[in-house]
């Protein structure tokens, strides 16, 4: 079994660290210490992380924290990041304001 | 729904390659791209390129672009700038802003070029104004004119950090130091050697323990790092700086290939999240490809060719040329690239441990952990020969697939052969005319021409120089050796400046004798004065 699905795997106790204070997702102002202990509260993928701290969630769509978020899940859960899926990929995959969003351009039907 | 036969999401370089080699052929191309100019990293890159003539080697990088723009208008693509792909569905249907507008469009091929995004790394005040990507650096200096600021930190040796630490010195920035955990200098040594012979110190097995200011960065305390990169106490060092760049990496922007469905992989020596794509570049998706940094990190050249077989591969895919055509283009294609995967630095030998070289040379030391050739260690090399009158004294000690020295000199001086990766060897009995056009080539700037004995106790040293401003004829300064450390006094006995040089500069610098295979820079002013200035 992939060791992320195994939940009854005992990974010990949150354990705080010096820079658990240091700001991993500017965007969403998440710190590291906040992403150790979801790990220690059952988040246990990418995705429950994001879904439970806004990780990755801000102006930058988690590009420049998701691979460090990644990291320290994997490394809190002693496994090797590649066992963790990254995050899913949605649309818009950049910041857009809903009015542009909502505004289909109007177009001449077919080949034009 | 607007239709085309491809739509090419990024217009750097395999973006615009595969664009002009779908057009080529009679399909009706758009390309999307959210930026304001086209390009992609290529206008940033203003020093000349690696390869040999079929890969645009000793172009820079920004007059590469302009060649890749100019052919795409001629063939009859379409280039939508600000134009933010913002979704991809199956069918091929891609969703772009553009403007304040939202338009849908189908295309019967796509491809997915949408290049890499900077890695961070976090160290305390990591999110402090001045802490920036190397990448950004350049877009700064490079496209807007901007300094980021006047004395800077890089961390990263890779040719990322080590080719953006070249441009801050020459935009006038101090270079204080660059840092790297790994134990080994990662780019080529050619490109640490520009900056070690101006006097920019290495400090490998190092990393950034803290960065401080309160809103601003006022400066940096690195640390030595043990074999698992833990830090090791006592060994802090501390430097003024009001910019720290960060080089660490880049990641594939491969998130439309996923959203589309695309089987994707983890693939550390990608550099990340990449497409599964066929030896063409085409995805789990039929008719749906990806090429260049998206599809697995490597550089601009080899991501020009991955275009091309895109381009090429789509084509065929959509019956516009036959199988057996399409077959014989990516052969040709592929072999370009194979060229250029080979040598140290090739994506297959990434982690991989290298004591010699090809030759059977055993590799230098002191340049992967300081940045430059120790005198004795200079020797063995096959560029580096003694001989009477002036002539080439190349400095190229890794194998690299690289030739333009062997093609530019007129009288045959220089030899690599058949194999791209082959270090240059001085021809026994070849006439240097000193023409200089080798040392203006090197895309390393590793070839120098040296008169070891001027029959008045000097010799005369040719630098490549492209530094502002130039200094004149008749400047009195002084040599630097390899390790940027003050050497000798030197007088410049001549500026060359030349079409062909492409703003490489020619600086020949008398110095004593002694000197001759010693002194690798220049810079003005009382050498007395400098005793002692020059960091090692």
């Amino acid at each position: 079994m992939n060791q992320v699905n195994d939940r009854s795997r005992d990974i010990g106790e949150f354990v705080p660290r010096p820079d658990d204070d240091m700001v991993i997702c500017r965007c969403e102002e998440v710190t590291k210490g906040e992403i150790r202990k979801a790990v220690h509260e059952g988040m246990w993928t990418v995705t429950e992380v994001r879904r439970y701290l806004r990780t990755g969630m801000g102006l930058c769509q988690g590009q420049t924290c998701g691979k460090l978020v990644k990291g320290i899940i994997a490394s809190e859960l002693g496994i090797p990041q590649s066992e963790l899926e990254p995050a899913t990929s949605r649309v818009p995959m950049r910041p857009i304001e809903m009015k542009v969003f909502a505004k289909e351009a109007k177009e001449a039907d077919g080949n034009g | 729904m607007k239709r085309y036969d491809l739509i090419v999401v990024g217009a750097g370089p395999s973006g615009l390659s595969a664009a002009v080699e779908a057009a080529k052929r009679g399909m009706r191309v758009v390309v999307f791209d959210e930026n304001e100019k086209p390009g992609g990293q290529l206008f940033k890159q203003i020093h000349k390129f690696f390869g040999s003539k079929e890969h645009k080697a000793r172009i820079r990088g920004f007059r590469i672009g302009q060649q890749l723009l100019k052919e795409a208008s001629d063939v009859g693509v379409t280039v939508i700038l600000s134009a933010t792909v913002i979704g991809m569905y199956q069918d091929k249907e891609l969703v772009v802003r553009i403007g304040d507008e939202i338009h849908h469009v189908k295309g019967d091929s796509i491809l997915i070029a949408t290049g890499a995004s900077e890695n961070m790394v976090p160290f305390e005040g990591w999110t402090l104004p001045g802490v920036i990507g190397a990448g950004a650096a350049q877009t700064m200096i490079n496209l807007h004119g901007i300094l980021p600021g006047k004395r800077v930190l890089m961390l990263g040796t890779g040719n990322v950090g080590l080719v953006v630490s070249f441009q801050l010195l020459q935009c006038g920035c101090e270079m204080a130091a660059l840092v790297d955990a790994a134990p080994k200098i990662g780019g080529y040594g050619v490109h640490a050697s520009k900056l070690a012979r101006t006097g920019v110190p290495f400090y490998l097995s190092h990393t950034i323990k803290k960065v401080e200011g309160t809103d601003h960065v006022t400066g940096v305390t690195i640390a030595q790092v043990d074999s698992k990169y833990q830090f090791i106490p006592g060994t802090e060092k501390h430097f003024d700086v009001d910019t720290v760049c960060v080089a660490v990496g880049l990641s594939p922007m491969s998130q439309l290939l996923k959203m589309a469905g695309c089987k994707m992989v983890d693939d550390p020596k990608k550099g990340g999240q990449v497409p599964v794509c066929d030896e063409r570049g085409q995805t789990s998706i039929p008719g749906v490809f990806a090429a260049g940094d998206v599809a697995g990190i490597e550089e601009a050249s080899s991501a020009m060719i991955e275009g091309r077989m895109a381009g090429v591969a789509a084509a065929e895919y959509l019956g516009f040329m036959e199988e057996a055509a399409c077959s014989r283009e990516e052969d040709e294609l592929t072999k370009d690239l194979d060229c250029l995967r080979q040598g140290m630095f090739a994506p297959k030998n990434k982690g991989k441990k290298i004591d010699k070289t090809e030759e059977g040379i055993p590799l230098s030391n002191t340049l992967l952990t300081k940045g430059y050739l120790a005198d004795d260690e200079v020797e063995a090399f096959p560029g580096f020969t003694h001989r009477v009158g002036v002539h080439p004294v190349i400095e190229c000690t890794q194998n690299i697939p690289c030739n333009p020295c062997q093609d530019v000199c007129p009288k045959e001086c220089i030899s690599i052969g058949d194999n791209l990766t082959a270090l240059p060897v001085v021809v026994e009995n070849a006439a240097c005319i000193d023409c200089g056009m080798c040392v203006a080539s090197c895309s390393g700037q590793a070839i120098f021409l040296v008169d070891e004995d001027k029959g008045d106790g000097t010799a005369e040293v040719t630098i490549p120089y492209e530094f502002l401003p130039l200094p004149e004829k008749g400047t009195e300064g002084y040599a630097l050796g390899r390790d940027g450390r003050k050497l000798c006094p030197a007088t410049v006995s001549r500026v060359r400046t030349a079409k062909a040089f492409d703003s490489t500069n020619l600086l020949s610098m008398r110095v004593p004798r002694e000197f001759a295979m010693k002194a690798r820079f220049f810079k003005s002013g009382n050498a007395a004065d400098a005793a002692g200035e020059v960091a090692g």
